[in-house]
């Protein structure tokens, strides 16, 4: 019986140094785990990250990233992850805080090596200077969060995720920059391509009507102007006085474009295009990173379909 | 010789699990080989772009790169500050066009190896102009106007629970993390008669192990429900069953928590707390109004809950969580209660529904034992509520309460509940913004006990004004 139990306790020990070794061998060819919050700093991160990263956005391309269902699952998601990357300026404090929180990962809170908050890169615009508050809509007091629509500033952000990664993983600091390099030069390519574009519309097609005060970096990029929003304050339902009074504006000025995401509702915007004889845009929110588009070919679908409507 | 075949048989399995594991191991590596990258969608459709890229723009490809976010960096920090300035729209369109001139103007300056860097935009942020090292503060305001067509029995402490106005609450939520290892939550609550501290605990943020720990005066983790706050609820009052078995508060009390994320794919949570088993608000199957003091580990109140969620789709998900309560109860030397619950969350929502549409079910069971002198006290209670979110504007309720009741009057917290107590609620909510909302409620209360059942209408405004946390699922 005794040489039994020996035996037991020594296949147990056996199988055990067999599994940890087959774990350590697993973890070391193991790739940098990333989390982002939208789709689009999804798709930015696996541009750099190529084959080295494993990245998971929390929220869908076709879901409003204000609001985001905090699912139990996104905290396993985040318990597990090396890097998270968010977009800041408070566009997910309505459901990632308390998620980042319970997720117990030191590595990934505010401040950590594996934090990066894609805000801190950019240059943004509609950084309230006055005294603000809620009267005025749901006003994000930092500026407005939606840069990752413009590619100029997705190309800061996509350095500062290749600053983190190499920091992450300096084993593959070289394919990381190598990434970095040919994704900014394609994207550079491709912004210079819908600029010339756009600079060659005239000042009355650039005039656009949006519905939520989101789309300012689109504008800013393509030199579009923003004559109204649907919303008569951010956040806040489309009335009857107010689309009156947008439909009034955009036949005075002969604004004949309205562009939102597909997440809002598009009943006022498409009665609207309608009276005004113009056109209505739906644009994604996002990269549809399930189906393995890229961001390249996200931006250049959201212009393509902008220009079309303008240069009618 | 009758051990000898059984030996073999394990040294086979062991030689087999050997040979599995370097099979694995060998293809793993192979796997890892740089010089073959796994020929991945990724590469493939950044191969075509390319092709796309150079068959669209076949001169700028490697003359001038991009000049666009060139003009973004060396862009000066202070004119844009005047241009963010909300004016008027005319205002601001001239100066979205001077803004828009100016980049123009600069389309034709420097070169990439500048652009790649972050530096020039991080400088210019102005965003972080408004850091301040102030926590999180928001105040809740919930206020009720109620009618009652018999007397009020309304079990909750935040419930309209008389004929005319009613202050719910002004709730001042609190929280910011502490340091890298702490985080404060903080939930005041006044009422027109005084301050309580509802809750106020310290969280921890970097154990290891996946652990996590609570001190200070929280809600105990029993049930869906209950460590929640009524501004997170959907409807003006709180179940039946929560305020008999749990208190008009909820269950919550000084101690702490631990909670352990187990590393299943799947989301598993389980959690343990040790509170003060007194107050009777908050502990009143257990010592409540009585305080006989903490003699021994047993004199405490022990909650444990295990949650369990599944995604069953994009759209469908699933909360599943079984809550227990031990702790001492004042009917004698020794005496003890016990209380089971089990919840069931089952909630829909389409992702790509503009109107962020979603119905949602809530059904939460509670079992309670109690030790008397010379007996055993049994009863259950429950309700279930299905909630239509309509859209970000409007939502739907139903909600059907039942706690049985205990005859011949043994009961000595509740005496006079001999009876079982059914409860139909209906409620509408709108929501002129996402930081207030109207909701009108009506009831239908049968205590079985009263002679007549108990009428309820009730209109209640919420707002909300500050920085306020995000809510969990």
């Amino acid at each position: 019986m005794k040489y039994n139990h020996l035996k037991h306790i020594t296949s147990a020990f056996i199988t055990l140094a067999i599994v940890l070794f087959a774990h350590s061998a697993w973890a070391k060819g193991k790739k940098i785990r990333v989390v982002t919050s939208t789709p689009d700093l999804a798709a930015i991160t696996m541009a750099i990250g190529g084959e080295h990263v494993e990245v998971t956005s929390l929220a869908r391309h076709t879901e409003d990233p204000h609001y985001v269902d905090p699912r139990p699952s996104h905290i396993v998601k985040l318990n597990k992850a090396d890097l998270l990357v968010v977009n800041g300026l408070e566009l997910e404090v309505g459901w990632l805080p308390g998620l980042v929180v319970q997720a117990r990962n030191k590595n990934i809170q505010a401040g950590a090596q594996g934090y990066l908050d894609a805000s801190s890169v950019v240059k943004l615009l509609q950084v309230p200077t006055q005294a603000i508050d809620r009267s005025q809509g749901d006003i994000h007091p930092g500026g407005n969060p939606h840069f990752t629509y413009d590619p100029r500033r997705a190309l800061n952000i996509a350095a500062a995720v290749e600053k983190k990664l190499a920091a992450l993983d300096p084993d593959h600091k070289k394919d990381y920059a190598k990434n970095n390099e040919s994704f900014s030069s394609d994207l550079g390519t491709v912004i210079k391509t819908y600029e010339d574009k756009f600079a060659k519309l005239s000042s009355e097609q650039k005039q656009v009507v949006t519905y939520h005060a989101s789309t300012i970096y689109i504008s800013d990029w393509l030199g579009l102007k923003e004559v109204m929003q649907v919303e008569p304050k951010p956040g806040i339902a489309p009335n009857p006085k107010h689309i009156a009074t947008v439909l009034t504006a955009m036949r005075k000025q002969n604004v004949h474009l309205i562009f939102q995401e597909s997440f809002y509702p598009k009943k006022a915007s498409q009665k609207l295009a309608q009276l005004a004889k113009g056109d209505l845009v739906v644009i994604p929110g996002g990269t549809n990173v399930s189906d393995g588009q890229t961001y390249i070919k996200r931006i250049k679908t959201m212009a393509d379909a902008i220009y079309k409507a303008a240069s009618k | 010789m009758m051990l000898q075949p059984h030996i073999l048989i394990k040294h086979k399995a062991v030689l087999w699990t050997l040979v599995l594991f370097a099979l694995l191991y060998s293809t793993q590596a192979q796997a890892q080989q740089p010089s073959e990258p796994a020929p991945d969608d990724e590469v493939i459709t950044r191969q075509l772009e390319e092709a796309d890229d150079n068959a669209t723009p076949p001169k700028q490809l490697d003359t001038q790169d991009n000049p666009a976010q060139e003009s973004e960096v060396t862009a000066e920090d202070s004119a844009p500050v005047q241009e963010e300035e909300e004016l008027s729209d005319e205002e601001l369109k001239a100066l979205e066009a001077a803004l828009a001139e100016d980049l123009e103007a600069q389309e034709d300056t420097p070169s990439l190896a500048t652009t790649a860097s972050t530096q020039g935009f991080s400088q210019s942020t102005m965003g972080r102009t408004l850091q301040s090292m102030n926590p999180d503060i928001s105040l809740i305001l919930d206020v009720a106007a109620a009618g009652f067509s018999n007397t009020p029995l309304q079990g909750g402490a935040h419930d309209p629970n008389q004929n005319g106005f009613n202050l719910q609450q002004l709730e001042m939520h609190i929280e910011s993390n502490v340091d890298p290892f702490f985080e404060l939550q903080a939930n005041i609550v006044f009422s027109q008669f005084g301050v309580e501290v509802e809750e106020a605990y310290a969280r921890t943020l970097a154990l290891p192990a996946n652990l996590q720990l609570k001190a200070g005066q929280f809600l105990t983790q029993m049930g869906r429900l209950n460590p929640t706050h009524p501004h997170s609820w959907s409807f003006l009052d709180q179940p039946l069953v929560n305020g008999k078995f749990l208190g008009g508060e909820g269950s919550r009390g000084l101690g702490m928590e631990v909670s352990y994320l187990t590393p299943l794919p799947w989301f598993v949570e389980l959690t343990a707390s040790s509170t003060m088993a007194t107050g009777a608000c908050c502990a009143r199957s257990f010592y409540g109004g009585q305080d006989l003091g903490v003699n021994s580990p047993t004199d405490l109140l022990y909650t444990t809950r295990m949650e369990h969620f599944f995604a069953l789709s994009d759209s469908f998900s699933l909360l599943w969580g079984t809550s227990a309560q031990f702790g001492p109860n004042p009917t004698g030397l020794g005496n003890r209660t016990e209380i089971y619950a089990t919840d069931l969350y089952l909630r829909w929502r389409p992702l790509n529904n503009p109107s962020r549409t979603s119905v949602s079910l809530q059904v939460e069971a509670m079992h309670r034992r109690r030790q008397t002198a010379g007996d055993i006290l049994v009863d259950n209670g429950g309700y279930g509520q299905l909630v239509w979110d309509i859209n970000f504007r409007h939502a739907l309720g139903v909600r059907y309460d039942f706690v049985e009741g205990i005859a011949g009057g043994l009961d000595t917290i509740d005496p006079e509940w001999t009876e079982n107590r059914q409860r139909a609620t209906a409620q509408w909510t709108f929501y002129p913004s996402h930081f207030s909302r109207l909701r009108l409620q009506a009831g239908y209360d049968n205590p079985g006990w009263y002679e007549r059942p108990i009428l309820i209408a009730m209109l209640g405004a919420e707002v909300l004004i500050g920085a306020h946390g995000a809510h969990g699922y």
